[in-house]
């Protein structure tokens, strides 16, 4: 005989699906098919959507305790692991010559990251407590480890839509930045040609800026030591030419293996019922206002670099301020191009994008001092 | 770094050269590593070099310096090596009648062929530079004298392209 019990019993899955979780899953569907079909990010859209969809299965047994994607939430993403490790190969595949041959790109770096402070301050506004205001500020760098490491930190209980937020304007990078650099450059700006400098870089200075970076940095902002020593570990190692193996462990398998790792446990934090909030499209639409002026700081900041220099630097170089390195260089290359078939800015704009690169870690650094974190 | 695959007498040789600075190279050739020195600066782009390395602004003779295993220079084939590396304009004749490299990376393609009729803005050949493929457009219209590059051939910031007829 079957009574209700054993029919309870039976039905358990059934009986415990909820409403967010059925909607959860459908988001899951939408970023499968966002990463298969539209071939945005799909090295981490993938797992992220598998993540999710996963955790959001009633009474998941992933997530229960011990269940393999709260292992893994706990082995790397709790206390930064995967982000810094997936920042040894970030390093281990930029190149930092366009930016030693030009290193006064380094402000358009710098100028680039100003949208994270003007986001924290509208993130404050609406009333997110400033540890949740700086890791929604941080989105605006559209560098993916960074966002996890500082969230990780001040707001874990947001990780999940800063993390889908970062990823997937990195994705839109190519569609929002043209707008934002031809409204805010003259078509005369555009054209203006950057010819490559053909500076030679010593080996020497090339396995030295990566130490020198480190040590300076390290001691200027203690926070960002772990970033900045991983990015610059793997930059190091690629430089030296002295451990290919380990470069290319680094730029590979152990970013490729962390990759998967990290996406999983990202997704598994993407629980319906955590994570349809206001707070999330709050978030998704500071995130894209982040960005936004971060870009065009970055552009602004390289007009006057042009006005200064007498009409020699195009502005917009100045759009690659901001990381997703090397997204950025290439779009703004692309935007050259299509104005002027003869126009290379590529270099000039990797450098530019490379300097991004370093001043996001450099502000994840500083917002954590500044939210006191680590007690 | 820059591989160059010679065939000398059915024979083929795989030179890999990896600038260390503006005037020291080091060449790899056969699993052997050698320091080379340019010594000199003579603009010899046009003539077949013994052996030679090409540093951009044409090449000059080398002085060779065997660093990891001194024996291993009798056996290796560099010695006996006459060949011309892939050509290069003189810089002098960098005009407008040529179009060179905007900056370094690889040629993917190249588009045209000698006699052919361009069109100013027409794709002329593909360059990799940091992992984008960037159009390389002729720069005037007229007829290809000349295609200095193969597709799989590194370039540097400079270096000819193809040379156009001059009217």
């Amino acid at each position: 005989m079957i009574d209700h019990a054993t029919l309870a019993l039976l039905l358990k899955g059934v009986n415990a699906v909820t409403w967010q979780s059925l909607f959860m899953i459908a988001v899951s569907f939408v970023l499968l098919y966002l990463a298969i079909a539209k071939d945005y990010e799909p090295l981490l859209l993938l797992p992220i959507a598998a993540g999710c969809m996963l955790a959001n299965l009633p009474l998941s047994p992933l997530i229960a305790e011990d269940g393999m994607l709260k292992v893994l939430y706990n082995m790397g993403i709790t206390n930064e692991l995967f982000p810094l490790l997936i920042f040894v190969g970030i390093g281990a595949l930029t190149d930092f010559g366009p930016l030693l041959e030009n290193p006064r790109l380094v402000l358009l770096g710098a100028a680039g990251q100003f949208g994270i402070f003007m986001t924290l301050m509208f993130a404050l506004l609406l009333g997110f407590s400033p540890q949740e205001a700086a890791s929604i500020g941080i989105i605006g760098a559209i560098d993916g480890p960074t966002s996890i490491y500082v969230s990780g930190i001040l707001a874990p209980h947001l990780l999940g839509p800063i993390t889908v937020a970062a990823y997937s304007y990195m994705s839109l990078v190519p569609i929002i930045l043209p707008p934002i650099i031809r409204l805010l450059t003259t078509k005369k700006e555009r054209l203006i040609r950057m010819p490559y400098s053909q500076r030679k870089i010593s080996r020497r200075t090339r396995i030295m800026f990566p130490i020198v970076v480190t040590v300076l940095v390290g001691t200027l902002v203690p926070f960002a030591t772990p970033l900045i020593g991983m990015l610059m570990l793997g930059n190091l190692m690629k430089e030296s030419g002295a451990v290919e193996r380990l470069t290319k462990a680094s730029a590979a398998e152990i970013a490729n293996t962390v990759t998967l790792f990290l996406g999983l446990a990202i997704g598994s934090t993407m629980v319906g019922t955590e994570f349809l909030k206001t707070s999330t499209l709050a978030i998704l639409v500071l995130g894209i206002i982040a960005f936004a002026v971060d870009a065009c700081a970055g552009v602004l900041f390289a007009k006057v670099l042009n006005w200064i220099s007498g009409g020699k630097v195009n502005p917009m170089i100045g759009a690659a301020g901001i990381s997703a390195f090397p997204m950025a260089a290439r779009v703004v290359q692309k935007v050259a191009h299509s104005e002027d078939f003869e126009n290379f800015l590529l270099m000039h704009a990797m450098g530019a994008n490379a300097a991004g690169q370093v001043a996001s870690v450099v502000a994840g650094g500083v917002l954590l001092a500044l939210m006191g974190a680590g007690g | 770094m820059r591989r160059y695959t010679l065939d000398i007498s059915g024979r083929e040789f795989v030179i890999d050269v990896q600038e260390l600075a503006a005037d020291r190279f080091e060449v790899k050739v056969g699993g052997e590593a050698y320091e080379v020195t340019l010594s000199g600066d003579e603009n010899l782009a046009e003539t077949s070099i013994t052996p030679a390395i090409s540093n951009g602004n044409g090449a000059s003779p080398v002085v060779i310096a065997p660093r990891i295993a001194p024996k291993a220079a009798s056996q290796a084939p560099i010695e006996s090596v006459t060949a011309p590396l892939p050509r290069r304009a003189p810089t002098g004749a960098a005009s407008k009648a040529t179009l060179t490299a905007p900056m370094p990376g690889m040629i993917l393609e190249v588009n045209v062929k000698v006699g052919d009729t361009v069109v100013r803005g027409q794709q002329v050949a593909i360059l990799d530079a940091m992992k984008m493929h960037n159009m390389i457009g002729a720069t005037r219209d007229g007829v290809i004298a000349e295609v200095f590059v193969t597709a799989g051939q590194s370039v540097d910031h400079g270096d000819s392209i193809v040379a156009f007829k001059m009217d």
